[in-house]
C-alpha cells in the first residue's frame, strides 16, 4: 500500500494534461450522472468511456490490481447481503415479479430481483472505475484548484488537498509501525493469532500512528499560519493553467452532460421514468 | 483504514475510521470534527470504491458534530483533561448521536437524493449504529484516554 494510487507530479497524457477545473467539473458531472441511475443503457457507455480513460492513462496496472479485486469481492459481497435483507427489493423498482425458483418461502429468486442487484453491481463497478480515472489523473493540487474554480471555499479546498496528499504517507507510516511492532514480537500473521488478538494488536499500531499524524498536523498548520493562511479573501493556484483547446472540448462534453442530467432528473420528477430499464 | 475494515452488513463495515473525528473534535472541537467526518467519508468513498453514497457523508458529518463535542464539557485533550464523568457524557453523546444522525438525518437525506426504498437504508442504519457505537467506546475511550494521559505530562510547569 506505498504510493499506489495519487500521483503528486503531472503526466503526460490527455487526461493528465487537462486543467485540473476541467477535470474535477467532469468528475462531478460523472458522478451525479450514475448517482441518478440504475439504468443499464445510461450506465454501459460510462463503463467502457471510464475503462478506455483508464488505459490511456498507462498506469502500472500492477500497483493497483490489488484494489480492484478488493473492490469487486467487496461489491459481491455488499449485493449478496442486499439480496439475503429482502430478496424481494427488484420488485420494489419494476412494478413486476417473476419468480425463477425458490428455496423456501424466504429466498425466492425473482428475474426482477436479479436484474436489479446486476444493475447496481454494475454501478458500483463503474463508479470505481471513474473514480480510479479520476484519482490517477490528478494531482492534490490540481484538486484543490479544481474544487475552488467549482466556487468551494479555499479552506475546504485545502483540507481536501491535504488529504488526499496524505494517504499515502498515513498509509506509509501505518506499514512502518506495523513492521517495528512485529519486529518487538506482536504477532499480526493472519494465520497465526486469532481476529480479536489481531483486532487488539491493530489498535495499538493505532495509537502511536494518531499521535505522529496529529503531531505533523500541528507542525503543517503552524508553518502555515506563519506564512499567513487564510488571511486574503481569494487565492490562485500554481498547478491551475490556462485553458487548452482540449479542455475546450471537454468543457463542451460536460455542460451537455450536465444538461442531460438536469433533464433527466425533471423527468424523472414529472413524467415518472423508471429508475431502472428492465427489457423483458 | 478502509481496507482494514470488517464486513459486517451490505455498504457497511466496522471501522476504525470514526476514530479519527473524535481525535480532532477533542483537540479543535465540533466543527472541525463535523468537517473530517465528512470529508472523511467522501474522500473514503473516492477511493474505496463502493460508490457515492452523500446521504451517509452528511450523517457521518452529524455524527461528527456530537461526538467532537468534547470541549464543550470541559474535557479538553490537549490539557489532559479526561475524567469518568467526561467518559460518561461521551458515551451518552455518542448513542444519541449515532441515533440521530443513522436514524433521522441519512434517511432522510436518502429520500431527498435517492428516492425512497427507505428498508435497506433503514437496517443499515441500525448495523451502523451499533458498530459505531462500539468502536467509538470500546476503541474511543481508551485512544482519548491516552492522549489525554500523553498530554498531562506537559502540564505540571506552572507560570511565575
Amino acid at each position: 500500500m506505498n504510493n499506489f494510487i495519487i500521483n503528486l507530479v503531472p503526466g503526460e497524457t490527455f487526461l493528465h494534461k487537462l486543467s485540473g477545473t476541467t477535470k474535477v467539473r467532469l468528475f462531478f458531472v460523472l458522478v451525479i450522472y450514475l448517482v441518478m441511475t440504475f439504468d443499464l443503457r445510461l450506465t454501459l457507455p460510462v463503463f467502457i468511456l471510464s475503462i478506455i480513460g483508464l488505459i490511456s492513462l498507462k498506469p502500472k496496472f500492477k500497483s493497483f490490481s490489488y484494489i480492484i479485486g478488493f473492490v469487486v469481492i467487496m461489491n459481491l459481497v455488499n449485493i449478496i447481503l442486499y439480496f439475503l435483507a429482502n430478496p424481494h427489493t427488484g420488485s420494489a423498482y419494476i412494478n413486476s415479479e417473476t419468480v425463477l425458483f425458490q428455496l423456501n418461502s424466504y429466498f425466492v429468486f425473482t428475474a426482477e430481483t436479479l436484474w436489479y442487484l446486476g444493475c447496481r453491481f454494475f454501478k458500483m463497478i463503474t463508479t470505481f472505475l471513474v473514480s480510479l480515472t479520476f484519482i490517477l489523473s490528478i494531482t492534490p493540487s490540481e484538486f484543490a484548484a479544481g474544487l475552488y474554480a467549482c466556487h468551494v471555499p479555499y479552506k475546504v479546498c485545502t483540507i481536501v488537498e491535504m488529504a488526499f496528499r496524505y494517504i499515502p504517507d498515513i498509509a506509509r507510516d501505518y506499514k512502518n509501525i506495523q513492521i517495528s511492532m512485529q519486529a518487538r514480537g506482536v504477532e499480526l500473521d493472519p494465520k497465526k493469532a486469532g481476529l480479536f488478538s489481531r483486532v487488539k494488536q491493530n489498535i495499538m499500531i493505532l495509537i502511536p500512528l494518531i499521535i505522529t499524524s496529529f503531531d505533523r498536523i500541528g507542525n503543517i498548520s503552524n508553518a502555515m499560519d506563519l506564512r499567513g493562511f487564510g488571511k486574503g479573501k481569494k487565492r490562485s493556484y500554481y498547478s491551475e493553467h490556462e485553458e487548452t483547446p482540449n479542455d475546450k472540448k471537454v468543457k463542451i462534453v460536460y455542460c451537455v452532460l450536465a444538461v442531460f442530467v438536469v433533464a433527466y432528473v425533471i423527468g424523472r420528477a414529472v413524467f415518472h421514468i423508471p429508475q431502472i430499464w428492465y427489457p423483458f | 483504514m478502509n481496507y482494514g475494515s470488517i464486513k459486517v452488513f451490505t455498504n457497511t463495515s466496522l471501522t476504525t475510521a470514526m476514530i479519527v473525528p473524535v481525535i480532532v473534535g477533542g483537540l479543535f472541537g465540533p466543527l472541525p470534527a463535523a468537517c473530517a467526518a465528512g470529508i472523511g467519508n467522501v474522500i473514503a468513498d473516492l477511493i474505496g470504491g463502493w460508490g457515492f453514497w452523500f446521504d451517509w457523508s452528511i450523517g457521518n458529518a452529524c455524527l461528527g458534530l456530537f461526538v467532537g463535542a468534547l470541549p464543550l464539557y470541559g474535557a479538553y485533550i490537549e490539557d489532559g483533561i479526561f475524567d469518568v464523568k467526561h467518559m460518561i457524557i461521551y458515551a451518552i453523546l455518542c448513542v444519541v448521536g449515532c441515533g440521530i444522525s443513522f436514524g433521522l438525518v441519512t434517511p432522510l437525506f436518502t429520500v431527498l437524493f435517492y428516492g425512497g426504498e427507505l428498508s435497506i437504508t433503514l437496517i443499515q442504519s441500525a448495523v451502523s449504529s451499533v458498530s459505531n457505537i462500539i468502536v467509538l467506546l470500546v476503541i474511543g475511550i481508551p485512544v482519548l484516554k491516552v492522549l489525554a494521559n500523553r498530554n498531562k505530562r506537559g502540564q505540571n510547569l506552572k507560570a511565575e
